[in-house]
């Protein structure tokens, strides 16, 4: 019986910080919210419920990329891209069927978006053990959050330099 | 001694051809609930974790420190561990709790304390939970389609086939590495002319694999490893800090991926820290979950004969599934790699995972034969085709596959290689003759078909990979070729990274390229009638064996 205590008090807590986190919203995700608000129910997967409000990088609609369009040249590489907005709307679905990780990570990706594909695989090799200085990932920061505004990635960077520190994970000098 | 002739006869039995070994704790060689495995205990102070199992802050290893800092849901982490392990083990059974509270509990446990959880099931409780802790509602599967000698002929006649068999996600690799943009690109057009909508990726490693899929030749990745302790994990040449950066990189390009990790893996590469298999493997679990990835391929996978040769180990190997469910994760579920030389052994092995279904219950199935299955073969190949489709029937279980007819397998083989051919021509590539088209229609695997010069394709694959050629070009090639149905499925896939929809938990996309996920087709299973049941048309889909017999024409 005390154990079905716990459980309800459980879901008592679960529905309460729920409520708590739906009033305190506003305030942090103003700019998201204000634009979209998206119900996932109604509005996933947002291809075929919610076209109208998705876009590729040069500003075409999905209706757009069409084979014919693809054989007059007129859809590039830089067509079939997924755009920050389009990453922060799915970051919000995310949210909204409580998978906060998965959120934050396409919250990061879309941070990454506007960087060239080669310096994201220069990135990626210096994150790997061994591979770095501890100034040299502080430096990759710095250019994340300066040059590209990638102010969650730079946060991982620093992170990963402080624990390679730690644990002996760096590149001796 | 004088042999027994019972004995004789059961030690040429094809288990005797398995290793089975006794269990020895310290070095890792246990399946689960180790003796030197840490008691769950989590304690927070500030908002931030300072002890976990056991272990101060001060001395987490790196991976203790992503967990304890990205994975743990903390808001309700103290009351979770607080409460008895035997009775979350039953509401994880019980019908009349719902997935979703559970979930809430499940993400908030640590990894010493999901194992104990785990631990007090049987694995008919254990099936029991993964049927309600899948997160998509359809159960699926996946295939493997590679060549021996890395035909692509072959490889795009083979996803054809498999497509139409029902297969809804397939992987390839190489023999030779540098095949990789040739046999990437041939499973999205033999996938895409079986039919629209058919995941596929290249399994490789993971800075090329990527590169892959941002050029539009794979739909989505899968081969990010991830390990449970430092040693391996560096040994693996990541950490998870840059797996993590990795996971977003593929997001940032509008592409799916998973991680991919085993019971096993640690102490095959000598790291075990005298921990068991299930706590290490739970680790890697919550690395995925830490880094916002949306599933994971888990199962033993490559490390299978490991836990396979261990009192139990199967039985921990349902728990790694079971256990990436209740984070909430996609799960491919292994099945994948030859595990016994014993049909009995193998086909019970897989049961656990065919009975409740999973996101993908194969990760995958060999669509090949088993000499041609560069994954170092799999637990059931193209040779098993009909024997899968008879325990579907048997059991009235969705395993995923439907029976086909000789004449449309054929035909869709046909199409297929012909598709290749003509993009082979159209991008300028080594010529694909009438002769392999011939040989690729009937072929059972890479012995039928005609050789081809390695020396100019691998020149020309190499050139391809570093050159401008992009998804689209391949869809450019089919059009002007007549194939203009499979080039609009081509650019389907293509388009789907700008919705980014298929980015979520267990996606799968339709034939009409709608993507159904674990947000529109979340698993609500509750007891019986409820949660995926076999639709009337899919049932007469199953009984359907061509060869069964009909009464009605026995005279």
């Amino acid at each position: 019986m005390m154990q079905e205590n716990l459980i309800e008090e459980i879901v008592r807590e679960v529905l309460k910080s729920l409520q708590n986190n739906q009033a305190s919203a506003p305030a942090c995700k103003a700019q998201s919210e204000s634009k979209t608000s998206l119900d996932p129910a109604r509005d996933y997967p947002l291809a075929t419920k919610r076209p109208e409000l998705v876009k590729t990088p040069t500003g075409k609609s999905l209706s757009d990329i069409t084979l014919e369009a693809v054989l007059k040249g007129e859809i590039t590489p830089q067509d079939v891209r997924i755009t920050p907005e389009t990453l922060e709307m799915q970051a919000e679905i995310a949210e909204k069927v409580g998978r906060h990780q998965f959120a934050r990570n396409l919250r990061r990706a879309a941070e990454l978006t506007h960087i060239p594909d080669q310096r994201i695989l220069e990135i990626y090799r210096a994150l790997r053990p061994y591979r770095s200085t501890k100034e040299e990932l502080l430096a990759i920061a710095d250019e994340l959050e300066q040059k590209y505004g990638a102010r969650m990635n730079a946060t991982l960077v620093r992170e990963a330099a402080e624990v390679y520190e730690r644990r002996g994970r760096l590149r001796s000098a | 001694m004088k042999r027994s002739k019972r004995f004789e006869v059961l030690e040429n039995r094809p288990v005797h051809q398995d290793g089975f070994v006794h269990e020895w704790a310290e070095v890792g060689l246990v399946a689960m609930n180790g003796p030197n495995d840490p008691k769950p205990s989590i304690k927070i102070e500030n908002g931030r974790v300072v002890e976990m199992d056991g272990k101060p802050r001060s001395e987490f290893d790196m991976i203790d420190q992503f967990i304890a800092d990205h994975a743990i849901n903390l808001e309700l982490a103290e009351k979770v561990a607080a409460m008895d392990s035997r009775e979350l083990a039953k509401m994880i059974v019980d019908v009349n709790v719902p997935r979703s509270e559970i979930v809430k509990l499940t993400t908030a446990m640590t990894p010493a304390k999901i194992c104990e959880v785990v631990g007090h099931m049987n694995v008919v409780e254990m099936m029991m939970a993964l049927q309600k802790m899948r997160a998509r509602k359809t159960p699926d599967i996946q295939c493997h389609v590679t060549s021996l000698t890395d035909n692509p002929v072959q490889i795009a006649a083979d996803a054809a086939e498999a497509a139409l068999r029902g297969f809804n996600e397939m992987e390839t690799t190489v023999g030779i590495v540098r095949y990789a943009p040739f046999n990437a690109m041939a499973l999205l057009i033999g996938s895409q002319t079986g039919r629209g909508g058919v995941l596929t990726q290249c399994a490789l490693e993971e800075a090329t694999e990527l590169q892959l899929g941002m050029k539009g030749f794979t739909a989505y990745a899968e081969t990010i490893s991830v390990y449970g302790t430092e040693n391996v994990f560096v040994d693996g040449d990541d950490t998870p800090w840059s797996k993590a950066f990795l996971a977003s990189a593929y997001a940032s390009r509008g592409l799916k991926m998973r991680f991919t990790s085993g019971t096993g893996s640690e102490v095959q590469m000598g790291y075990a820290e005298g921990k068991s298999m299930l706590y290490l493997e739970a680790r890697c679990v919550y690395i995925t979950k830490g880094a916002g990835v949306q599933g994971l391929q888990n199962g033993s996978i490559s490390c299978i004969g490991v836990p396979g040769a261990v009192p139990g180990g199967i039985r921990a190997v349902l728990a790694e599934n079971l256990i990436t469910t209740m984070l909430d994760l996609e799960v491919a579920s292994g099945n994948d790699q030859t595990f016994s030389h014993s049909d009995i052994r193998r086909t019970a092995r897989t049961m656990m995972q065919f009975l409740p279904g999973t996101d993908f219950i194969f990760s995958g199935y060999s669509a090949v034969p088993n000499y041609d299955n560069m994954f170092a073969g799999s637990n059931f190949d193209a040779e098993d085709y009909d024997d899968y489709l008879v325990l579907q029937r048997d059991l009235m279980v969705d395993g995923g596959l439907r029976p086909v007819s000789e004449e449309e397998v054929i035909a869709i083989r046909n199409k297929a290689a012909r598709a290749l051919q003509a993009v082979f021509k159209e991008l300028g590539l080594p010529p694909i003759t009438d002769e392999e088209v011939e040989a690729a229609t009937y072929a059972h695997g890479s012995k039928d078909m005609p050789p081809r010069n390695v020396v100019e394709d691998l020149k020309a694959a190499e050139e391809l990979f570093k050159g401008p050629a992009t998804g689209l070009d391949i869809v450019k090639a089919l059009a002007k070729n007549g194939f203009e149905d499979v080039a609009n499925n081509v650019l389907g896939m293509l388009k789907q990274r700008v919705s980014g929809d298929y980015l979520h938990t267990s996606s799968i996309i339709d034939k009409n390229f709608v993507v159904k996920s674990a947000v529109n087709d979340p698993n609500d299973y509750a007891g019986p009638g409820t949660g995926y049941r076999i639709s009337p048309e899919r049932w007469e889909e199953i009984k359907n064996i061509p060869w069964a017999m009909r009464p009605d024409q026995i005279g």
